[in-house]
């Protein structure tokens, strides 16, 4: 039997990877084109461009400094998997965590690149099974989710995702939250306009966070 | 046909299908090739087996938080895409975030009676432009990135988070300025409007995640901890179904 070299299994995992997500990102990105056409809407181009402006503002710095972090961590196999499925810091990395720590293997070795590919393919099946069997359940209860009286619920999901999500950052540096939240309040009641402008106001409040936490760092009040 | 039926049809979970049958097809490669791969390295096949059953048990919990997140999103884009767009490089606090700047681009709301099938395609067009990125990097960079990583790995394996120190930091900056703007908003409009639905929602689901935070320190209800963001969010939308009642 031929000798198993680890680079040659490893130039395979890139080539497939590569291969796999350049594949999925064709039919994501298509996907929207083709909807479009199937149910006869157009893309708005203009809100497209606006939009995308402002979430590649804020979205493009973290996924390069994501990129930078995981890929390290969970090695490269699992990250092309990590980077198709999504989930990472919800789901992808506390599971390759708890896997290495299971299988006492070390970041950067090769045990661990086998351990995280194995664990983030595994979760990612799993959610996927779980989600199509959440929505085989889903489909009889549309009419359900339809109903006038619980359509303020889902009117309302941003409030309560961001109510959950501000209690956890929030308590982190009230340093930093008191600045951007007091110039949103103040802003928004002299300029009520401004309330349906959160596209453009949280590039503004996630400078000002930005800037302060750098500012905090740098005097050492942020360890 | 109304909006949520053209985006509940099933051509709609044709495609997704297709796509997320692909996504499987790799996960399940990637499997096989690491396992044997594995096995070659001289690895125990216990070992091997506990990493794929010790994922799949731990991913179960999570999973189900994020079909809630589908759930959640489901009211205002449809089941399919909600369905695609949480199972392929996506997240709920994201995507809820993304369908909302599109929404307010395009002069509506995320509010199935006033979005079209127009902002349907558009919100999905930028959902996914918008997270390509790490991914277009994987393509681009990974390879040399992670040889470069195996030959520092070698010399100090702590080079990448002493260089990294302020980066947590700059992460949690950006998620306080992402969440200050949308409460700063809700107060805003329930000063300035007198609708204080939103700004009594967030703050329900606020206590419900410091509750929830709480009651998984305790050894027993450790596994709330998976479910917390996806509760809270909950009953903060409940909340909001009772004010529109009274």
């Amino acid at each position: 039997m031929k000798e198993f070299n680890f680079e040659e299994y490893n130039d395979s995992i890139h080539n497939l990877g590569r291969l796999f997500l350049t594949i999925t990102f064709t039919m994501i990105i298509g996907a929207p084109f083709l909807i479009a056409k199937m149910l006869g809407a157009q893309i708005d181009w203009p809100a497209f461009f606006k939009a995308i402006t402002a979430v590649l503002i804020v979205y493009i710095p973290s996924c390069i400094v994501e990129y930078l972090i995981y890929v390290p961590l969970l090695g490269s196999g699992a990250s092309y998997l990590a980077f198709i499925t999504g989930n990472i810091t919800n789901l992808k990395l506390p599971c390759a965590f708890a896997s290495r720590d299971m299988a006492k293997v070390e970041v950067g070795t090769d045990e661990n690149e086998i351990i995280s590919t194995l664990s983030v393919a595994t979760s990612s099946l799993v959610t996927m099974l779980v989600i199509f069997v959440g929505v085989l359940c889903l489909i009889p209860l549309t009419p359900v989710l339809n109903n006038p009286v619980i359509k303020p619920a889902f009117d309302n999901v941003l409030p309560a995702l961001f109510g959950a999500l501000a209690y956890q950052y929030f308590k982190k540096s009230l340093l930093i939250t008191l600045p951007p939240l007091s110039f949103m309040v103040l802003l928004c009641v002299i300029v009520p306009a401004m309330i349906n402008s959160t596209s453009f106001l949280l590039i503004a409040c996630g400078g000002i966070a930005i800037g302060l936490a750098w500012i905090l760092f740098k005097n050492k009040i942020l360890k | 046909m109304s909006y949520l039926d053209k985006a509940n049809s099933f051509s709609l979970y044709l495609i997704v299908g297709i796509i997320l049958t692909f996504v499987a097809f790799v996960c399940v490669v990637f499997i096989i090739k690491s396992y044997k791969a594995g096995l070659r390295l001289g690895m125990d096949k216990k070992v091997l087996r506990k990493a794929i059953t010790s994922s799949a048990s731990f991913t179960l919990l999570p999973s189900v938080s994020i079909l809630l997140g589908v759930i959640a999103l489901s009211g205002s884009l449809g089941v399919p895409i909600s369905w695609l767009r949480l199972s392929v490089i996506g997240n709920l606090q994201y995507e809820a975030t993304v369908a909302n700047i599109v929404a307010e681009q395009m002069g509506t709301k995320l509010d199935s009676s006033l979005l079209t099938l127009n902002s349907l395609v558009t919100i999905m067009l930028t959902m996914t432009i918008g997270i390509i990125w790490g991914g277009l990097l994987s393509i681009f960079t990974l390879k040399p990135y992670s040889k470069k990583l195996r030959t520092i790995t070698t010399k100090n394996t702590d080079t990448s988070t002493k260089k990294s120190s302020f980066a947590p930091w700059a992460m949690t900056a950006m998620m306080i300025g992402l969440c200050s703007t949308f409460i700063g908003s809700y107060m805003a409009t329930g000063i300035v409007k007198g609708n204080y639905t939103p700004i009594i929602s967030a703050c329900v689901s606020a206590l419900f995640m410091a509750l929830f935070e709480r009651l998984s320190k305790i050894k027993v209800l450790a596994f709330l901890d998976s479910f917390a963001l996806a509760l809270s969010m909950l009953m903060g939308m409940c909340t909001a179904i009772v004010l529109e009642l009274l």
